[in-house]
């Protein structure tokens, strides 16, 4: 009895979902009604977005690109009658680079990044990251700030951006304000930034140097269109088989993507061989907030860590030239 | 609830129609203006049934607020070809029956546009990414593929 | 031999033009004046009696026309797959759906209807209705709903009438007795070398087609429903709603607007109930309704495949010739019978052929269980039954030590071998399809790899199997056309089936016009409506180019008969001298004598004559034959799988419009591989779907897609319309196993449960071994 459970334990491998979202009341499909938009905006400088925002009270919101938004809307996450476009603002649809800074727009799409030759040979962790998302039509609409503020554990944008130590700039009411993309995250699905009064309108981060490589890596159950079971973005500092320094982040890993510094400690000034990555690697499986959930169980994330963490670091070694 | 005054240029003709606020491009295309040729497959962006092309990029409409198109241009279906003169890639899905149920076929076609639109001579790699995000449950794909890499001969030809 | 003029031609489809201009109507489509939508109140419970149901405020609301719950609907039981209504006496349907009723079976389960004049007010009304639940305990697991402790999920006496009471619970119908076979096992048995026992899972997945499911029902004054569906069975469908009802037959019309999104399977019947739903709706409203089912719905509320559980014991002798084969089957049904009854037959009919063995039994039956429906799906228990079949013959062959090409090439049945299926096995192109495809993905290079080389390993596997080419003499099963010649030259041909994207309304044209000497142009096919055409079972089984085909050929020569008769005497010439060709009858010794068919028509029609006539032959059925092969590299690290190369061969008697056969066979591929590698069906423990939307469940997309080579084999098959077997569903039948026989190469071990996801294969790695191996279970196993 006991095998046949276990062998039936293989098919019904009960995981469960880590959203929450929509089960035994919401059967059948019934959009919530409550969220009815009244009102569509454009403003046509940042300065009149928040202007709008203010004088609607909360009531309204900030739409880019949309294609996490609108879903959420459907679902009730936020509730609001009116929405704030902002795409008609030209000035937040550049990439730059100003010395050693790259400075991407807030409307710039994955699309766009993952096509930039200028993000592709500088930072090519984040040309990867957001050629991953979904698909075309979604990369040719989502932006990197959307992923950002979406805050989900594992957003591919969101994560390469916080492997560069990436800052956003923050405009609200009360002004503006740099922060680091990493600390952006209230906590799980919840930004920081409220787009009930505030956006973000420029992403930057050093362009990556000399002896500096980068590397992302996805794991995922088909080779689109798909959620990633992990995602790694890792860039590193080497010179002469020694690790200078290295920033990873493993998601999901933690309700909130972040550099794991432990790791970077671990690192810092070791050889690069086989076994301090695989040590690196293994703690980093050993401390992690393991999530189960529809793409896959404790014990397969578990493993799985370990060689994503390897995976991204030997990558992003080979990468620098 | 009050309906906006949605301004657009639609397979290249200025198009003014009443929306409701909340409605998806999708939505005001196959409801509002009756053109069912864009189809719905799972209204959550994950199937690709309804790619329209936007400003030259294809797109989901049906996750794309209506409004969010104003002053802009959008190609759909109906836009593309006629029965006397084909695009060439709907040439080379009938000459290849590169469908079978047909139900992805305009989204399909409009993510080959836009690629052939911006790239004249697709690899093999740059239409598996236009499509990627189109799912098709009869076909198996090849046959699209195939269809698509011959019709961007074809374009080439024209031109050159 | 005549070369043919259009049989065996790839011309372009004649839905080509609509389907590439977006100018194709699809049951989504559909916009009547006056229309309703309509939307379903779905039990959040997987196991729930109705205690009271209050609709007032829902109907109170303005715009609201029409709301229907148990109250309110004819207590008439029918069952809403064309299942029970093509049973073949004595054999009994089962019938055990009401339209809507008081208890709730599974979390979806339909318990309210509401129509309005937007959708969004159907929304809110749905959410005005106010229904208190007892909640019940559920079963989810077949072993455990069969217990006699378990839930019983229909107590009713009506459901049960005419069917035997069996000691275990919620049997669904008829069992199948361990008498589906041949010989004697216990002395195959006996003269058998080794017997080896394994037990196989094969998860449930979805046909998920593009198209949800829904349907348009329009009413007249006189109470006359005309029903736009995406049905693949329009005449069972018609039946359906009339039992539903009370109706009359000739009171309902269901019709293809024309187009369907792809079937799979999941409409032979109702599209999920809808057909029912919009029909009541609108008797109810007398306005048309429309019900479109959303994408998540679609994956909660309509069938699925059958979750398979399998033991296969089977003596083998030292030289690998099979002396004995038992197989036994449970099923896991879901709360509602659709095709439960049949499934595991099928699984018996289509596996037990393949191979040469004296000695063979199977046994097998389906359980309900407070899921989703379990219903059909491409293959219909075929691929079940082959993966596990095809993975022992892998496993015995690797015991062995021989080669497993070399083992099936041994064993696979001949022409004339007595097969347990009640139709001859006569020809057989599987030995052409195994080398044909051996050579093509190139089998002599397959080795083991080495194993400690490298955490990428290659392997190469194969499958084998057949089918059946329409559902005779297992269902009732029959095609009736009719055909008409009009002044104009060209043949109006009307056949009931539906083009469900199988190109079925391009390839029966084709034979038409073979027959009849014209112009594929000339014939002019109305089809998919029950109004205007005779008698069809419809889309299903693999059987609309053979039956169909064959009803079309009948047809034609006999109208092609009755005109060179009325051409003799206009022409005053011998009718043996008389043939018809491009259009035009002509002397075969004179060519200037010739006349057109329209002039024949025309000239006919003022001597008050026009020809007409009905095409329809006894049913007869044929076995296709398939090889697939398959070439992948496993990454042992993360146990996920990349497959190199596939290459299907087969047999298919005749390709009538090549392209479409390929295309038939490549889609079969995708699906494959999902149903192998990627497509999860599972259910959390109150019995919720977790992979209920098209975000979640991983169908595959053009990158998932490797390199695909089809083989054509043409083994003439002399039952089959210009020797035609089925291939519809073939395509997807020895996919999976040669998937996982290609992994077993590749990594030494054995998943015996599909989806082999990541984590599964990772685990069995880790562990050396597979997940069930050898038969340890008892329950499955004991008579």
């Amino acid at each position: 009895m006991k095998d046949r459970d276990e062998r039936r334990a293989c098919y019904l491998t009960v995981r469960k979902e880590a959203t929450g979202y929509c089960l035994g009341e919401n059967i059948s499909g019934i959009r919530p009604v409550n969220n009815m938009i009244n009102n569509y905006l454009f403003p046509e400088s940042t300065l009149e977005a928040v202007e709008m925002l203010k004088s609607l009270n909360g009531e309204g919101r900030i739409i880019a690109g949309g294609t996490d938004l609108v879903l959420d809307l459907r679902k009730n996450k936020f509730v609001v009658s009116s929405l704030v476009d902002i795409t008609k603002i030209d000035s937040l649809k550049n990439i730059e680079l100003t010395g050693d800074k790259i400075t991407i727009g807030a409307l710039v799409t994955h699309a766009q990044v993952a096509s930039s030759r200028l993000i592709k040979d500088k930072a090519s962790v984040l040309a990867k990251a957001a050629g991953s998302v979904g698909c075309l039509q979604i990369r040719n609409v989502g932006t990197l700030a959307g992923n950002v503020v979406s805050a989900l554990p594992a957003a591919d944008a969101a994560v390469a951006l916080i492997a560069l130590e990436a800052e956003a700039e923050v405009v609200g009411p009360g002004g503006s304000n740099f922060v680091r993309v990493e600390d952006l995250y209230e906590r799980l699905f919840t930004s920081k930034v409220d787009s009930n009064s505030q956006l973000i309108t420029k992403i930057s981060f050093n362009a990556l140097l000399g002896k500096q490589g980068s590397a992302y890596v996805r794991m995922t159950l088909r080779k689109a269109l798909a959620l990633p079971i992990l995602n790694a973005a890792a860039v590193v500092s080497v010179s002469n088989g020694t690790f200078d320094w290295v920033k990873i982040v493993v998601a999901p890993t933690n309700p909130i993507p972040t550099i794991c510094k432990e790791v970077g400690k671990m690192l810092a000034g070791a050889q690069v061989n086989n076994q301090t990555i695989s040590e690196a690697a293994e703690y980093l499986s050993n401390n992690a907030v393991i999530v189960e959930d529809i793409r896959a169980n404790k014990e397969y994330r578990k493993e799985m860590i370990k060689v994503i963490t390897k995976r991204a670091l030997e990558e992003a070694v080979a990468a620098v030239s | 609830m009050e309906k906006k005054l949605l301004h657009f240029c639609l397979n290249g003709e200025e198009m003014e129609v009443q929306v409701d606020p909340s409605a998806s491009l999708m939505d005001v295309i196959r409801d509002d203006l009756e053109m069912t040729g864009t189809k719905a497959g799972c209204n959550t962006g994950d199937c690709g049934a309804c790619t329209v092309i936007l400003d030259g990029e294809a797109v989901r409409s049906c996750i794309m607020p209506a409004l969010h198109v104003m002053d802009r241009n959008v190609e759909t279906i109906e836009g593309i070809g006629s029965p006397d003169n084909l695009h060439p890639v709907q040439e080379e899905f009938v000459e290849s029956s590169a469908f079978q149920c047909g139900y992805c076929t305009p989204g399909m076609i409009m993510s080959a546009k836009a690629l052939l639109d911006k790239n004249p001579e697709p690899t093999g790699e740059d239409v598996r990414e236009a499509i990627a995000g189109n799912l098709c449950r009869c076909t198996g794909y090849k046959k699209i593929e195939e269809a698509f890499l011959s019709a961007a001969k074809k374009v080439n030809s024209k031109s050159s | 031999m005549k070369e043919f003029t259009v049989v065996g031609k790839s011309i372009p489809r004649r839905d080509a033009l609509d389907k590439v201009l977006g100018t194709a109507t699809y049951t989504t489509d559909v916009k009547l004046p006056g229309m309703l939508y309509a939307k379903v109140l779905r039990s959040p419970h997987a196991h729930a009696k109705v205690i009271k149901i209050d609709t007032s405020k829902a109907k109170a609301l303005p715009g609201v026309k029409a709301v229907l719950c148990h109250l309110d609907i004819p207590k008439n039981l029918f069952c809403s797959s064309a299942a029970a209504y093509v049973t073949t006496p004595p054999v009994k349907g089962v019938v055990d759906q009401y339209i809507f009723e008081s208890t709730a079976r599974f979390i979806g389960d339909e318990i309210a209807a509401v129509a309005a004049t937007s959708l969004a007010i159907a929304e809110k009304a749905l959410a005005l209705i106010e229904v208190e639940y007892e909640v019940l305990p559920a079963v989810f697991d077949p072993f455990e709903a069969m217990k006699p402790e378990s839930p019983t999920l229909h107590t009713e006496p009506e459901k049960k009438e005419g069917f035997p009471e069996y000691p275990e619970n919620n049997i669904v119908g008829n069992k199948i007795p361990p008498v589906i076979g041949m010989g004697d096992l216990e002395v195959g048995f006996k003269e058998a070398d080794y017997i080896f026992e394994n037990t196989y899972i094969v998860d449930a997945v979805k046909q998920a087609q593009l198209e949800t499911h829904g349907a348009v029902a329009d009413i007249n004054s006189e109470g006359k429903l005309t029903i736009y569906s995406p049905s693949q069975s329009l005449h069972p469908t018609k039946r359906i709603v009339a039992e539903a009802l009370g109706l009359p037959l000739s009171q309902v019309r269901v019709l293809n607007p024309p187009y369907s999104g792809g079937g799979f399977g999941g409409r032979i019947g109702c599209s999920a109930k809808s057909e029912v739903i919009t029909a009541a709706l609108a008797q109810k409203a007398r306005r048309p309704v429309k019900l479109i089912l959303s994408r998540q719905e679609d994956f909660i509320a309509s069938d699925t495949r059958h979750e398979t559980f399998a033991t296969l014991k089977t003596g083998v002798k030292k030289d690998g010739t099979l002396t004995a084969r038992f197989i036994k089957v449970i099923m896991n049904g879901g709360a509602y019978a659709s095709w439960s009854q049949d499934a595991p037959g099928v699984l018996a009919s289509t596996a037990m052929p393949v191979y040469r063995c004296p000695n063979s039994m199977f046994e097998g039956w389906t359980v309900y269980t407070n899921r989703t429906s379990a219903g059909a799906m491409r293959g219909f228990g075929n691929p079940q039954g082959m993966f596990c079949v095809e993975s022992q013959m892998d496993e015995i062959a690797h015991a062995l030590n021989m080669d497993p090409l070399e083992f099936r090439l041994k064993n696979i049945s001949r022409p004339g071998d007595a097969v347990p299926v009640p139709f001859p096995l006569v020809t057989t192109g599987l030995r052409d399809c195994i080398t044909q495809g051996a050579e093509k993905i190139g089998w002599s290079r397959r080795v083991e790899p080495d194993r400690q080389k490298s955490t990428k390993l290659r392997g190469m596997g194969m499958g084998v199997g057949s089918h059946v080419s329409c559902s005779h003499p297992f269902h009732v099963d029959y095609s009736t056309c009719q055909l008409i010649l009009q002044q104009d030259g060209s043949i109006l041909y009307s056949t009931g089936v539906p083009d469900i994207g199988t190109g079925t309304s391009t390839t029966l044209p084709q034979f038409v016009a073979e027959v009849l000497g014209v112009d594929i142009s000339m014939v002019k096919i109305v089809f998919g409506d029950t109004q205007s055409t005779p008698f069809e079972v419809g889309s299903h089984a693999s059987r609309t180019c053979y039956a169909a085909g064959k009803a079309a050929i009948a047809g034609a020569e006999k109208i092609k008969k009755e005109i060179l008769e009325y051409a003799a005497d206009y022409l005053k010439l011998p009718e043996d001298d008389l043939d018809i060709a491009k259009g035009m009858v002509y002397s075969l010794s004179n060519d200037n004598v010739k006349v057109s068919l329209g002039e024949i028509a025309l000239q006919a029609h003022l001597k008050t004559k026009q020809f007409s006539c009905i095409g329809t032959v006894p049913p007869t059925n044929a076995l296709p034959w398939e090889a697939h092969f398959a070439e992948v590299e496993v990454d042992t690290e993360t146990g996920q799988v990349e497959i190199i190369q596939l290459v299907a061969a087969h047999d298919v008697g005749k390709a009538i419009n090549p392209a479409i056969v390929e295309g038939q066979i490549e889609g079969a591929l995708s699906m494959g591989i999902g149903f192998a590698l990627t497509e999860q069906y599972q259910i959390d423990e109150n019995g919720r779907q977790l992979y209920d939307t098209y975000h979640k469940y991983m169908m595959p997309t053009v990158m998932d897609m490797p390199p695909m080579e089809t083989i054509i084999v043409e083994e003439h098959e002399p039952s089959g319309p210009f020797g035609v077997r089925g291939v519809g569903e073939a395509g997807l039948v020895p996919t999976a196993p040669a998937i996982t026989n290609a992994i077993f190469n590749a990594t030494g071990v054995r998943v015996n449960q599909i989806p082999v996801t990541p984590d599964r294969l990772l685990t069995a790695l880790k562990n050396q071994k597979g997940i069930s191996t050898v038969r340890e279970d008892e329950e499955i196993y004991a008579e």
